[in-house]
């Protein structure tokens, strides 16, 4: 050994009087203004909706629920609770968030002895960064992880649609379709929402990957409507969808549009693998064959049952057909779903109303179980001075007589009382009729409720007006003035509010603000009734009806008579998608309820 | 900061500038003159200091991104210098003879995304994945996710719920 090795370690002892080049106190250091440090959460904004929790690649996330913050539709309930020993502050889960709730503070010191603090609820479990502005935010914009715009629907112009009734809308394409699919982040909050609670992400997944047949499987799994519920649904999972919050919601309704109109009707039964279904010799009668019953015939078809459907008209689809019109729900795509359910065994016998041509104890007698699915038909009137003249009419009405092609009254000058779809409907149906017979638009919309409450899917307001119809909402109507037996317009008075405090409806109004809408033919729209005649006075006894007069079902859509099953608008509702959940409720509760007997 | 790179435009070709900060800037540049304007840099403009060396894998554009971060330590700016090369065979003149301590960046890169610096020292030895047999970690074809599930195992207590099924626990459970 040298005497240098010896000596050399002594000499360290020179840096003692050196300035250190290190810092002295590091807590005290403040990180930069983009410093990635540690979360903050702001929990009201967030939704639980665990992108976050998908995107780690270190699987730092997990989901959990926190006390106070319930889980409703649109919010699973649900908050990212971070490991800090797995976290390696990527940010990825700030720039996916789709509530923009989560970013990083700048701060990045934290010291203690217990290893499981460091696994923590950001934004639940106070932290001293909390209210740090600095620190990891999403740069806007064009810093998104997926698009905020969704790919436009193309569309008939205007001009091109108002004098016709062939379908607007024209779908997407398979580049559209794959391109839209793309801006989902797969976290299902949708699926709570959907009232057949279909597997949305899945089927998006299905177009995405461009693996029609898998997605259409999916469809059909909930939903055995989709060309129709792919045109008209109400879609109420797109109020809900994630990606909405900061940006534009999926287009589910097209996406399932999209994959319905990929198949062509011969392969359905191939795809499905419904082919030799085995019977197991119990028959099911349903009357009425709208969503409700068609979906409970598909359920219980595919469960081996004889299933019969007795239908008041000479064509299926109830409020689908004779109610939404043609250009939003063209007939051929009613047809195709239907004769799918049909050539799974289904029968439907035309003309024959359940009360009138056959009884309901009849059916009762020759089936092991009745679904009743028969709607809402009957027009509800305002019961105003002058609403009895003859050319006051119900929408509900005239929007079957146009499906059966009869030749309607339209005056020159019309106003219809309503703001709802169906209100849309005949608006835009009778807009249309304006334009063939008069060569020009005359039809005025008006409804209690004022335009940001309007029951209306906002695109049928839109294209009501961009149809040249006009919507005046906010007021109603106290009376229709006649002179000489004809109809010379509606009075209408400011509605102020429509629910009380409570929530009932209760429209309150200011008398001293009115206005008069001239006309020379009134529709009326504002809402619809049942009718439940055919059910007799001893079955009635058997069933329960609240103090309103609803019939009061159970879980499985099971009246007190337990043999009859009633589901759809009559129930819950009224739309497309609450029937087919119905339905296929009731599909279940029929079988469950006929092997319990057995 | 403008003028420096007024004076690099004279002699080189920038494709891009990003003024970050004030006192921080970026330019790309090509691959062939980024290190005649690396060099020009430290010894004309007084970027004497090397920060850092990194990348970044766009695996979208089959390119890697480099960048060399540079300091002129008496005008207190930052400079960082970006080079995109190809993806495929990826490779880029070493720098070491600017900077030894450049040689241990090339090391790195070479074994965390695979990019090639012919003729850096010790380039090849493994820096700090030992027996690694996988193609490099950084590189984003490279499953992250998929790597931490098998290599590592939950701490106990740790439990994560669907959004989708808990909602369907909460709200319907009987559908």
């Amino acid at each position: 050994m040298k005497l240098k090795d010896i000596l050399s370690p002594f000499t360290a002892w020179k840096h003692v009087v050196r300035e250190p080049v290190t810092i002295k106190d590091p807590f005290s250091r403040e990180g930069a203004d983009r410093y990635r440090g540690f979360h903050k959460n702001d929990i009201e904004t967030c939704i639980g909706c665990g992108t976050c929790e998908d995107i780690c690649q270190n699987a730092a996330i997990d989901m959990v629920p926190v006390e106070g913050i319930e889980t409703k539709d649109g919010d699973s309930g649900l908050r990212p609770q971070i490991d800090y020993g797995r976290c390696c502050w990527c940010a990825l889960c700030v720039d996916v968030c789709t509530t923009n709730s989560l970013s990083l503070s700048n701060h990045f010191t934290w010291v203690d002895e217990d290893a499981d603090v460091f696994r923590f609820i950001p934004g639940v479990d106070k932290k001293d960064w909390d209210n740090e502005e600095r620190g990891w935010k999403k740069p806007e914009p064009n810093y998104e992880l997926y698009e905020k715009e969704r790919v436009p629907m193309r569309e008939l112009h205007p001009e091109e649609r108002d004098k016709s009734f062939i379908e607007m809308v024209k779908g997407y394409s398979k580049e559209e379709a794959e391109r839209e699919a793309d801006r989902c982040v797969e976290c299902g909050i949708c699926i709570a929402t959907c009232p057949a609670h279909m597997g949305i992400p899945e089927y998006i997944k299905a177009v995405r990957e461009d693996n029609i047949e898998e997605g259409f499987k999916k469809l059909y799994e909930t939903n055995p409507l989709p060309e129709i519920c792919g045109r008209i649904c109400t879609h109420k999972c797109e109020t809900v969808c994630s990606v909405g919050h900061t940006g534009d919601p999926l287009s589910i309704r097209w996406l399932k549009r999209y994959i319905a109109d990929q198949v062509e009707s011969e392969d359905y039964k191939n795809i499905l693998g419904t082919d030799g279904i085995e019977n197991n010799g119990k028959k099911i009668a349903i009357i009425g064959s709208g969503p409700s019953g068609l979906s409970a015939a598909h359920y219980l078809a595919l469960m081996g049952y004889q299933v019969k459907i007795f239908e008041a008209f000479d064509k299926a689809g109830g409020m689908m057909r004779y109610g939404i019109p043609e250009y939003r729900l063209p007939y051929d795509q009613i047809d195709k779903d239907i004769n799918y359910i049909l050539s799974l065994g289904v029968e439907i016998q035309y003309n024959t109303k359940v009360g009138k041509d056959v009884s309901l104890a009849d059916l009762e007698k020759e089936y092991d179980a009745v679904f009743a699915g028969t709607g809402l038909h009957l027009g509800r009137s305002t019961r105003i001075p002058g609403s009895d003249h003859e050319n006051v009419y119900f929408a509900t009405d005239l929007l079957r007589e146009i499906t059966q092609g009869k030749e309607i009254h339209v005056a020159e000058k019309i106003v219809v009382i309503g703001g709802g779809n169906v209100a849309m409907d005949i608006t835009r149906s009778l807009a249309r009729l304006q334009n063939q017979k008069y060569g020009k638009v005359d039809v005025t919309a008006t409804s209690l409720e004022s335009e940001d409450i309007m029951p209306a899917d906002r695109e049928e307001i839109v294209e009501s007006r961009e149809e040249k119809a006009i919507v005046d909402p906010g007021w109603g109507p106290t009376s229709i003035e006649i002179e000489n037996n004809k109809i010379k317009g509606l009075h209408v008075q400011k509605c102020t509010s429509v629910f009380d405090e409570e929530g009932r409806f209760n429209p309150k109004f200011d008398e001293s603000q009115t206005k008069f809408f001239e006309a020379d033919m009134i529709v009326e729209s504002i809402g619809q009734g049942m009718d439940i005649e055919y059910i007799s006075k001893d079955i009635r006894e058997q069933m329960e009806f609240d103090p309103r007069g609803r019939i009061i079902v159970d879980d499985y859509f099971q009246s007190g008579a337990k043999w009859l099953f009633v589901g759809g608008d009559i129930i819950q509702g009224p739309d497309v998608i609450h029937g087919i959940a119905n339905g296929h409720r009731a599909a279940i509760g029929i079988d469950k309820y006929l092997n319990e007997k057995a | 900061m403008k003028d420096i790179i007024d004076r690099i435009k004279t002699k080189y070709t920038i494709s891009e500038v990003v003024e970050q900060r004030k006192n921080l800037s970026f330019v790309t540049v090509s691959k062939e003159q980024a290190i005649s304007i690396i060099t020009f840099l430290r010894d004309i403009e007084g970027f004497k200091h090397l920060v850092l060396l990194t990348a970044a894998d766009w695996i979208e554009n089959d390119k890697f991104q480099l960048t060399y971060l540079l300091n002129n330590p008496t005008e207190k700016i930052d400079l960082g210098v970006r080079v995109f090369i190809s993806r495929e065979n990826a490779s880029m003149e070493s720098a070491h003879h600017l900077w030894e301590q450049v040689a241990t960046y090339q090391r790195e890169l070479k074994e965390m995304f695979g990019i090639d610096f012919p003729d850096s020292p010790g380039v090849d030895k493994p820096f700090i994945l030992e027996g690694w047999e996988d193609i490099p970690p950084y590189r984003r074809d490279f499953d992250t996710k998929q790597y931490s599930e098998d290599t590592y195992f939950p701490r106990p207590g740790r439990e994560s719920n669907d959004p989708a099924e808990y909602m369907k626990k909460k709200l319907y459970p009987n559908e």
